[in-house]
């Protein structure tokens, strides 16, 4: 009776724009619920995971302690380097924190479906990226415990921060952004958190749910509210993506530093951000899709669109690199002609060629789709792009600061254990949240995830799965084309 | 004294309880220094103490034999700044950095704080009673076995009365003369001095000289009464057009090589043979000695041929020697000659107007006869005040040992020196800011000593405890025994009343001993090489380092004082030549090995290119193994690789020898704050050949000497001013290249306009953010610096200045490395990651081709801009740094935060941060361990950890004039007061003052054709105008000079 699916002669292309949103092995809403629920459950491996980031960020908090009792004498400060690893690291999360709000607000503003099963999880990235990025700029004052003066509140004697400073901006974008990308990614778990309430048998926890769910009942009333607000939301959230990372390059572009000093800074950070975000993105989802067994939600179609950004993304940012080369010589400026030559050339050589390979070079392979589809490869570039972002930042910061415009001092820089232990630390800050955050709250949006489960088949819809083309095929839970 | 700086709470009623008891106690004891009580130093205070107050007494520098005027600014009876003394013949004025740095002797933590005796081997805390018996004891012993005219006194040199004081004492206790002894001095030319002239040291006139050549004689820094050398250098440069030129000859381009117009590498030992066939082209010889010469010294004919020529030509000319080697003597004798030939004797060589700090003292052969005594068991007594004989004689010549075989050795040294730690009693003698004296500056001007403070240890004069010991035992209730200063009052013509009255100048006309001119010898020109000791690749000089002399080492500001050649500091290097360097694969700060006559010594090299390729060069100054926290296994003596040579005149020959040089395969990071030594034509430091010069500024040269006359007479500089009017310098002079020029400091800029009223809106009479109206009239002013290149000669007594002006800490003592995370604890960690301090810095850059010998130098006073348009002020985000009405770059500590954007985006990289807390006493890095902190500035912050500062130009003086202007209801006159830098530069190249004020010196200045803005294209407006320095190219050079900057 059944009819018998026909051979399939050739696999179908995969890479089909309507096609890579498409969850083919996720049959029904029950079958959302129990599997990325059940994710929520804790595990051995999950506690050493938590147990080693909160071992970084002790780490990390009494070196801080140090640092304040001695002075920041203990970094590798050099002056004129007066900005280090602080700094850059604090770039660094900020721009990872940019992949998030831009999966989850401008892909879904320009309706591209792929971002649907990693949104969640960009979106967290994005919170704990921009919650670590916040601490640097305090970590890294001299005298840090008077932080809040950079922030403008009534004061008897009228003292106000200076609007004109670059940093005083900081502090309101990267608040901004703060605010607003919590408030995007709790209103997009609202219906989530619900489900998780209608499930939940600890009666604490689904205390806590039942008042983080803001009385969620799935009506259409509240759909209708909800979708709107979303929207909203989405909208709202877009023109931050570029103004928060352009306020981060005017700390850079409004300086007189050579190498800073450039217009382009502002879309070159951007794009940057972007890229470092959905690198970061990749080094997450790849291991948490595999771990969690969520391999038919994440589908390899939706790792291949998001490398295509990526690759997107690496050729503006190089792009970038060749016309701030291209500026330089333009320009007939000297000191700046001088700080490229040293920066690719001479001391820092190293740093700029680690940029230029992870950043620009490495990424060229993405043009390969055999590449995009191969996970091993993504998450190994995903680190190569992690690293190159982190010194495309070291390179911004210390060769133009160790190497300005009087020559008498000139400097070099080499961080100490420190700054080492701080950096870790951030890590650790970064990697506790998410870790605790992925066993609280389900880590693929189940009510987006529905609206794109197929409509269900009939009665042999358990054997045989229709492809793109309407050919019915053997059911496979695996997306074809994914290489490991 | 840590109570005052805690706020621990003492409530009213427990002030009050404090205040009896303490007061009571001070009262009935005196103003020790053991009752320098909890709130302010002095709660019975001395007359003429008013809190907050300062209180000047001039007194005399004895950091150096040449004795100059100081003016000690004590505040709250403590001494905190030294300056010159402007009626002081000598340094009129001016103070080097080691002048300065006396502070850092009377306050220093390491110093004895009383009477040691050597029990049981080790030095232990005695009284004074029983020290003073003990001594008494030894003498007498020492009489009664016959041998007291073997005893041995050496005494530091000085002038003034106490050397015959000393004598009188020393033959009434039956004990022989004493010996003054100065290692640092040149004895050669002393001698070569007294044959020729009759006087040890005659006055330098360069201003007259048409042509100064140095033949290895340093005389700005270090050779002779540098600071007076050095104000008259300066007149000299700063004729402009009439200028000397100055030529260099020597092995190794020191600081004055450095300033020369040519540097001729003579091969060191060949000086003599050079000098010879200078003084025959001088008295009209042949071409034959030339060539000779030139082979010998490898250098070229034509260049000795030209020198020579030139010589003979340019009268009056001025030829000085300094060299250390064996035939240093002979070449002071053929100098003196060509000088005499040149007919410059009475012209630029001044016999009538002796300096007279270089009488009298002993030549380094008879102290070492006297250590040979020691060694040969026949000194039964060795007392020693001020010298540190094992320190500065060579280690092959084993002090140590013959100390060791006299009997009893006493010490009057304040430190504990190598050789104090050796003695058997130590008497502390008091700082010279703490005792009375005088000395004798010129023939018939005697600078008068007094102390300006309370001895800060338990210490003595030791002219008191001299007395004390000859005056027996004290009787119960007996007179007390005299004191040294009744007895220079009974000296002094006049008596009591005349002394306190030439105490308010510091200076008055008589002699404390007559010296007789000894009658001219005819000097014997013909003298031969002696023999080159030991066998080597490499010639090696030693000379004493300019920064810290004989005694530097242990004074944090003269250790972290970057060497003016070198640029390195808390630390020794050996001088290399880099092809030399290159040709044996040694790197900078690859520890290499001079293997001499007498031993080894190690330290890192440092690639110098003003060092001929055969010879290896060595500061002598560090290398202590004791002498206190600071100096103590901080780097390397040269002398350790010498053995004991002298030259016919019985000096020291510390150069000259033969010495093989390797490379030990270790590596020490140079701890200098160099970062490149190359402009890349960044016109930082501008220079113009002199012919490039305008007519204008070349004819008023001498008006511009004026100008720059000692500061603060401000009537003088009122009176100077009267019908100048702007511009008529020549302004509008365009250099070539030069369009934009339009040096108005800070005049120009937005905020400047601002200040004039430029954005008051006229219909509602709105002022912009100053109000060029307000009642302090600060938007009239416009604070303005000129720094002179032409003048500048790169001593850095500036820096020191603002170190001791400012509270700036040192940051290179080993115990302070301790939390720099990875780098070894060693002094100067801290500036191995470029965390000096100093507010102004000396920028010291090679011009030109490093390979030849004719590469230039430009020295570059770099401070704070205070630029009109600052790029530091609109990127703080606390508003931490503003600009203030009258042009200055603030700085409020209270309100940093200490995110150092600031600092990113200065372009001239002047701003500095307090990485550790070096102000906070219960850190590690604290910089004025107690009691050095006394000597901090009470008008200026101490600043804490995690905020940033920078020149004020010197804000506090700046309100302080202004202050004491409107207490007595007048303007502040111009010129009225000046910054740190400016009064101490011994070259008066740093003019301060107000340049919208055209009767300011600073204002005219502006109007120099030299003037230039650093950076000028960044539109930063800067308030410090440098002025162009002025290279005087070679006769025949200057048809093709290139020019300058």
């Amino acid at each position: 009776m059944a009819v018998a699916a026909r051979p399939v002669e050739e696999m179908p292309r995969p890479n089909i724009p309507s096609a890579n949103i498409q969850l083919p092995a996720v049959r029904s809403y029950q079958q959302v619920n129990d599997e990325i629920i059940a994710t929520l459950t804790p595990t051995v491996a999950w506690f050493i995971g938590l147990g080693i980031a909160i071992t970084a960020l002790l780490i990390g908090i009494g070196t801080w302690i140090y640092q304040i009792y001695m002075g920041l004498g203990v970094a590798g400060y050099n002056p004129p380097v007066m900005w280090g690893v602080y700094i850059i690291t604090f770039v660094f999360w900020v721009g990872i924190g940019h992949a998030g709000t831009l999966i989850s607000a401008i892909l879904y503003l320009f309706r591209a479906g792929f971002r649907t099963t990693i949104y969640r999880c960009a979106e967290a990235m994005t919170v704990f990226a921009v919650m670590t990025a916040g601490l640097f700029p305090i970590l890294h004052l001299g005298r840090p415990w008077k932080f809040f003066w950079l922030i403008p509140y009534p004061h008897w004697r009228f003292i106000w921060p200076n609007f004109k400073s670059p940093l005083v901006w900081d502090v309101f974008a990267i608040l901004t952004y703060l605010t607003v990308s919590t408030t995007f990614l709790y209103v997009g778990l609202v219906p989530d958190i619900a489900a998780l309430r209608d499930r939940e048998v600890n009666p604490i926890r689904k205390r806590i749910y039942s008042i983080l769910s803001l009385g969620w009942r799935n009506s259409d009333r509240e759909w209708r509210h909800f979708t709107r607000a979303y929207l909203f939301l989405a909208a709202f959230s877009t023109p931050l993506v570029l103004s928060v990372h352009s306020v981060v390059s005017f700390d850079f572009a409004m300086a007189l530093v050579p190498g800073w000093h450039a217009t382009i800074f502002p879309p070159y950070f951007v794009a940057g951000a972007i890229f470092s975000g959905i690198g970061m993105v990749f080094t997450i989802i790849i291991p948490l899709r595999r771990w969690f067994g969520l391999r038919h939600y994440v589908t390899i179609n939706h790792l291949d669109a998001a490398a295509k950004l990526c690759l997107f993304t690496s050729l503006v940012v190089g792009l970038a690199y060749l016309t701030e080369f291209w500026v330089a010589w333009y320009s007939g400026n000297k000191v700046e002609q001088e700080y490229f030559m040293n920066r690719v050339f001479g001391q820092w050589w190293w740093a700029a060629w680690i940029m230029l390979t992870c950043n620009m070079i490495l990424p060229l392979t993405l043009f390969s789709q055999r590449l995009r589809r191969n996970t091993t490869w993504l998450f190994i570039l995903s680190l190569f792009i992690n690293l190159g972002m982190w010194f495309e930042r070291f390179v911004i910061v210390v060769p133009s600061l160790s190497h300005e415009f009087e020559p008498w001092q000139w400097t070099t820089y080499a961080p100490t254990w420190v700054d080492w232990s701080i950096l870790m630390g951030s890590f650790g800050w970064f990697s506790m949240w998410f870790l605790l955050f992925i066993k609280q709250f389900p880590v693929i949006a189940i009510a987006e995830v529905k609206e794109i489960v197929p409509p269900r088949l009939r009665t042999h819809a358990a054997t045989t799965d229709i492809n793109v083309s309407g050919q019915h095929v053997d059911y496979s839970p695996e997306t074809p084309g994914e290489h490991e | 004294m840590s109570d005052i700086t805690q706020p621990s709470g003492v409530r009213r009623r427990e002030f009050l309880k404090i205040l009896g008891v303490t007061g009571a106690g001070a009262a009935a004891t005196g103003c020790g220094p053991s009752e320098a009580g909890r709130l302010i130093p002095y709660l019975v205070s001395p007359d003429q103490t008013v809190p907050g107050v300062s209180t000047y007494f001039a007194t005399t520098c004895r950091e150096c034999a040449a004795a100059c005027g100081v003016i000690a600014e004590t505040r709250d009876g403590r001494a905190i700044k030294l300056e010159g003394n402007p009626e002081h013949p000598l340094n009129r004025g001016a103070l080097c950095a080691r002048g300065q740095a006396a502070l850092q002797g009377l306050y220093n933590p390491d110093r004895y704080n009383g009477p040691r005796v050597r029990r049981d081997g080790q030095l232990v805390e005695t009284t004074w009673e029983e020290a003073i018996q003990l001594f008494r004891q030894r003498i007498d012993e020492a009489r009664s076995s016959g041998r007291g005219g073997d005893a041995v006194f050496l005494n530091r040199h000085e002038t003034g009365s106490f050397p015959f004081f000393l004598d009188q004492w020393l033959s009434t206790m039956g004990l022989a003369p004493h010996l003054a002894i100065d290692p640092s001095m040149d004895h050669a030319v002393i001698a070569a001095n007294r044959e020729a002239y009759g006087v040890a040291w005659p006055s330098l006139s360069f201003a007259d000289a048409r042509l100064i050549v140095s033949i290895g004689a340093d005389f700005l820094d270090g050779w002779g009464a540098s600071v007076p050398q050095q104000l008259d250098f300066a007149e000299a440069r700063a004729k402009m057009a009439g200028a000397p030129r100055l030529v260099y000859v020597g092995a190794r381009r020191s600081l004055t090589g450095l300033n020369a117009d040519e540097w001729i590498p003579v091969r060191s030992g060949s000086e003599l043979v050079v000098a010879n066939a200078l003084l025959a082209a001088v008295r009209g010889g042949g071409r034959a000695d030339l060539s000779t010469a030139a082979s010998a010294a490898d250098v070229p004919v034509e260049t000795l041929q030209r020198l020579g020529t030139e010589l003979a030509s340019a009268r009056p000319s001025l030829v000085v020697s300094g060299v250390r080697t064996v035939d240093a003597r002979e070449v002071a004798r053929v100098v003196n000659a060509i000088n005499q030939a040149s007919g410059n004797v009475g012209r630029t060589i001044r016999p009538a107007m002796p300096i007279s700090a270089f009488e009298g003292a002993a030549m380094s052969a008879d102290t070492s006869a006297a250590i040979e005594r020691m060694r040969a068991g026949r000194v039964p007594l060795l007392m020693l005040r001020g010298v540190n004989p094992v320190f500065t004689m060579p280690k092959s010549a084993q002090v140590a040992e013959a100390l060791a075989r006299v009997p009893f050795k006493v010490a009057f040294t304040s430190y504990p020196d190598e050789t104090a730690e050796l003695c058997d009693l130590v008497l502390p003698d008091h700082h010279p800011l703490e005792s009375w004296g005088d000395a004798q500056a010129m023939p018939n001007v005697v600078s008068l000593q007094q102390p300006a403070m309370d001895p800060v240890f338990r210490t003595r004069a030791t002219a008191d405890v001299l007395l004390e010991v000859a005056a027996g035992p004290p009787a119960a209730g007996g007179p007390a025994p005299p004191t040294y200063r009744s007895w220079l009052i009974n000296r002094f013509p006049g008596g009591g009343a005349a002394f306190a009255t030439a105490l308010a100048r510091g200076i008055t006309s008589g002699s404390t001993a007559r010296v007789t001119p000894r009658a001219p010898a005819p000097a014997d020109a013909t003298a031969v090489p002696a023999p080159v000791e030991g066998d080597g690749d490499f010639i090696f000089v030693i000379y004493p380092s300019a920064v810290l002399g004989l005694d530097g080492a242990n004074k944090p500001w003269l250790q972290e004082l970057p060497d003016p050649v070198s640029k390195i500091c808390w630390q020794s290097w050996i001088e290399m030549h880099p092809e030399t360097a290159a040709r044996l694969d040694i790197q900078p700060g690859d520890v290499i090995e001079v293997q001499g006559t007498g031993g080894t010594v190690r330290a890192p090299a440092y690639l110098y290119p003003g060092i001929r390729r055969d010879t290896v060069a060595m500061a002598f100054g560090r290398g202590h193994t004791a002498y206190g926290r600071f100096a103590k296994d901080v780097g390397a003596n040269p002398l350790d690789a010498l053995s004991p040579g002298f030259d016919r005149a019985g000096m020291a020959a510390w150069s000259g020898s033969r010495v093989r040089v390797r490379r030990v395969g270790e590596y020490t990071q140079l701890v200098t704050t160099e970062g490149s030594a190359r402009q890349h034509g960044r016109g930082i430091g501008r220079a113009l050949a002199v012919t490039e010069l305008g007519g204008a500024a070349a004819a008023s040269g001498e008006e511009h000497a004026a100008d720059v006359a000692p500061q603060g007479t401000g009537e003088g500089g009122a009176a100077a001013a009267v019908g100048q009017q702007p511009g008529a310098h020549g302004g509008g002079h365009a250099l070539p290249g030069d369009a934009s020029h339009e040096p108005l400091p800070g005049l120009r800029a937005p905020i400047a306009a601002d200040a004039e009223g430029a954005l008051r809106n006229p219909r509602t009479n709105e002022v912009g953010m100053y109000d060029p109206e307000h009642p302090t009239g600060m938007a009239k002013r416009r604070w303005a610096m000129t720094v002179d290149l032409a003048r500048c000669t790169g001593c850095s007594a500036c820096v020191t200045a603002c170190y001791a002006e400012n509270n700036i800490p040192t940051v290179g003592a080993a115990y302070q490395s301790g939390h720099t995370q990875g780098l070894p604890r060693t002094a100067g960690a801290n500036i191995l990651r470029s965390r000096e301090m100093a507010w102004i810095r000396l920028e010291r850059y090679w011009e030109g081709d490093e390979a030849s010998p004719d590469f230039e130098t430009r020295f570059v006073p770099m401070l704070c801009q205070h630029c009109g348009n600052a790029p530091c002020e609109p990127v703080c985000p606390v508003f931490a740094t503003y600009h203030s009405p009258d042009g200055l770059n603030v700085q409020v500590y209270n309100r940093c935060v200490g995110t150092r954007y600031c600092s990113n985006n200065c372009p001239y990289k002047v701003r500095y941060f307090n990485w550790f807390g070096y102000g906070e006493t219960d850190r590690p890095q604290y910089a004025w361990p107690e009691p050095l902190n006394w000597q901090l500035n009470p008008d200026v912050t101490v600043r804490g950890k995690g905020v940033m500062e920078k020149c004020t130009f010197c804000v506090q003086r700046i309100r302080e004039a202004e202050n004491r202007a409107r207490s007595e209801g007048r303007d502040v006159e111009p010129d009225e007061f000046t910054v740190a830098c400016a009064q101490a530069c011994p070259s008066r190249a740093i003019v301060f003052g107000d340049a919208a004020d055209e009767r300011w010196a600073v204002a005219r200045q502006l109007h120099d054709e030299r003037a230039y803005h650093v950076f000028e294209e960044l539109n930063t407006f800067t308030a410090v105008v440098y002025l162009k320095k002025v290279t005087h190219p070679a006769p025949a050079q200057l048809a093709s000079a290139p020019a300058g900057g």
